[in-house]
């Protein structure tokens, strides 16, 4: 209980400065997670990337007119620059001949640079502070606050609530729309769907995003915000709603737990918040479900699994010529280890000879090697020297089914009947 | 007066990034069946459909479908662009992927209701991808993409239908169901272009075919288009003359 004590205590102190700093980055957060998403199945996070980058002289120029950094005015003069953006971009692609990718690297680089000059030049006169466009000052939104009600609201969080809320509606109007324009624009286009408008659409609610997150994390981190909750979302699950979800997930926890980091180890916060997506990306790179952790498990219990067999061949091949496994057996330290385990599990006799069990799965691995060396004789043209290597290594991989084809099928062959593989040896037959 | 041609190109021309690079097609089909866009690669084919279908602008000329403005008779012509044109890592099921052939008909306001789900899980069966429907689509085939993109056609329920190499890259059991879902969507009175490379099989398969190399060759009954001399006029090769005419007009100088 002193746990939520402690951070309700957190939440709350000072006029609920931590509180509301925290639930400003959560909703800016959660708006770029859901545009983000979009951007990230369609393949579009350089865009973002540009897009975030470009508005900076949109906002500078709105500001210039009399808004504010986060208003109406700024806003629209991101949306304006970010269609800029966008068009001069598709200007040097088709004109220039410039690749897609240099060509939105030069406009938004250049655009972005000619923000900062500007916002140099009218330093006297501008209220935005560069150091804030580079990483924000989610410390100070609590400060600058509007009257709602009887409540006094950060002005960063009340913007951050609407372009959320704006951005879910025009989802929730338009999913069908945006979902099979992401999914194939042409196909959309050709039975009438609005595919250009969607497509201008997510790259004005980038802008907007962008805008809302400005004063709260700074017009780089917020590249992170679009896209890296959807980058670890998209490991994790498999259907678009279900990848928003839990983007918007990842992106509230991240800006809370970043916050609270960054405060107790007094750095930025809105830096920490991107370096906790980061982690979550690394995370979910490990323990998804077709993730390193799951792959690297899966290889290593093949990995087991071939030793462990290829020690009962072993020793059924022993048996053969009336010998036993000897002490130490082929494949080294792991072939001992396995030798070890399999007396426990009552596949293997002390003293090296198998039991029923174990000389029941030992056969089947041996049926299926010499199945296989018979198999590539008649099939494919290999020297005889040369069928033990492949066989050794499809032993492993032959199933009961699979086995029962290709004796059927050898036995209708010229050659006739599958008693004896090309080496002499004996067949065993599927138990 | 007679009804229209299904569908009418008039002298279409389409230039990429001021290269043309088909030129002049006139080409008129009169009745349902199953039509062959045939040509070497690099030839055209898919950009006469794109350019029919108003994704890739005309330079000169017109498209009609039923005599209209594809813009007055979206909804009855149907497109499935090549296999590689989607990501298919795009975060989709396959029933997904065919329910958006039903979209066009709700509007903004309507939801994706009862009868759109059966439609689709209806066409999903016809493609025989039943099994299927809950996969994520960068778990199927090759094959089975190609089998999903057919049934979101068909969930459209379109008079026209386009297809972009449908036969490409495909096992043998799905090239099998798609041509036979093709033919019968034929059977049902829908005409069905189909942009395909292989001349082998083109004899077989179509019942009108349309030679092209960037320009129209020849269009007309199979056996009567697929000629020696129009295959050889086809593909020897002989268009170094639009080739060099093309880079002329992009360069915007005159030729040697």
């Amino acid at each position: 209980m002193s746990g939520l004590r402690g951070v309700i205590e957190f939440l709350t102190a000072s006029g609920g400065m931590h509180g509301w700093a925290m639930a400003t980055a959560a909703v800016v957060s959660a708006a770029a997670a859901v545009v983000g998403s979009l951007l990230v199945v369609r393949r579009m996070s350089l865009i973002g990337d540009a897009i975030s980058h470009a508005v900076l002289p949109g906002i500078v120029v709105g500001v210039l007119l009399g808004g504010r950094p986060g208003g109406p005015l700024a806003t629209l003069g991101a949306v304006a620059a970010a269609l800029l953006t966008v068009w001069l971009a598709e200007l040097l692609r088709g004109k220039a001949r410039l690749s897609e990718d240099a060509a939105a690297g030069v406009v938004f680089t250049t655009l972005f640079a000619a923000g900062v000059a500007l916002l140099s030049a009218a330093a006297s006169r501008v209220d935005v502070d560069p150091g804030c466009v580079l990483y924000g000052m989610l410390e100070l939104v609590p400060f600058d606050t509007v009257e709602l009600a009887w409540l006094e609201v950060p002005r960063a969080f009340l913007g951050g609530l609407l372009v959320l809320a704006g951005v879910l509606a025009v989802l929730w109007l338009s999913w069908r729309q945006q979902l099979a324009t992401a999914f194939d624009a042409d196909a959309a286009a050709v039975v009438g769907l609005p595919a250009k408008a969607m497509t201008t659409g997510l790259l004005c609610a980038t802008a907007v995003v962008t805008v809302a997150s400005f004063e709260a994390v700074g017009a780089v981190i917020v590249v992170a915000m679009l896209v890296v909750p959807a980058a670890t979302a998209e490991l994790l699950v498999a259907t678009l709603p279900r990848l928003i979800l839990v983007a918007v997930g990842l992106a509230v926890a991240s800006a809370c737990s970043g916050y609270a980091v960054a405060w107790q180890a007094e750095t930025n916060a809105a830096g920490m918040i991107a370096v906790m997506l980061g982690v979550g990306y690394a995370a979910a790179v490990l323990i998804a479900p077709d993730g390193m952790l799951a792959r690297g498990t899966a290889s290593l219990r093949l990995a087991w699994r071939v030793v462990c067999e290829d020690v009962l061949a072993e020793a059924w091949r022993a048996e053969e010529v009336g010998a036993a496994l000897p002490a130490s057996p082929r494949g080294g330290l792991a072939g001992m280890l396995a030798a070890w385990w399999l007396t426990r599990r009552g596949r293997l006799l002390p003293g090296g000879r198998l039991s029923e069990q174990g000389r029941g799965q030992a056969e089947m691995v041996v049926r299926s090697h010499r199945l296989w060396e018979t198999w590539l004789g008649r099939h494919v043209r290999l020297p005889l020297d040369h069928l033990h290597p492949p066989a050794e290594w499809i032993e492993h991989y032959l199933g009961a089914e699979m086995r029962q084809r290709l004796e059927a099928e050898m036995a209708h062959t010229p050659a006739g009947s599958v008693a004896a593989d090309p080496h002499g040896s004996t067949i065993p037959p599927e138990r | 007066m007679s009804t229209p041609p299904l569908l009418e190109l008039h002298d279409v021309t389409v230039a990429y990034h001021g290269r043309p690079v088909l030129w002049h097609v006139d080409l008129a089909v009169e009745s349902p069946c199953l039509y062959g866009i045939i040509g070497p690669n690099g030839a055209g084919k898919s950009t006469l459909v794109k350019a029919a279908l108003g994704i890739v602008p005309l330079a000169d000329g017109w498209v009609k479908f039923f005599g209209e403005p594809l813009d007055r008779v979206r909804g009855r012509v149907g497109y499935v662009p090549q296999r590689e044109s989607v990501d298919w890592d795009f975060p989709v099921r396959a029933i997904d992927v065919v329910l958006m052939g039903t979209y066009h008909r709700l509007g903004w306001m309507r939801r994706v209701g009862r009868a759109e789900r059966e439609l689709a899980a209806a066409c999903l069966d016809r493609v025989g991808m039943a099994d299927f429907a809950t996969r994520q689509i960068g778990r199927l085939s090759g094959g089975q993409q190609q089998r999903v993109f057919l049934a979101r056609a068909l969930a459209q329920q379109a008079e026209i239908y386009f297809l972009d190499e449908p036969l490409a890259g495909v096992d043998a059991q799905s090239q099998q169901q798609i041509f036979r879902v093709l033919s019968e969507l034929r059977d049902e009175g829908k005409l069905v272009l189909i942009v395909h490379h292989d001349l082998r099989t083109a004899a077989s398969w179509f019942d009108r075919v349309a030679l092209v190399d960037m320009r129209l060759v020849a269009a007309g009954p199979t056996e009567e288009v697929l000629s020696r001399e129009n295959l050889a006029r086809t593909y020897s090769g002989h268009l170094e003359v639009l080739d060099e005419l093309g880079r002329a007009v992009e360069a915007g100088r005159r030729t040697p």
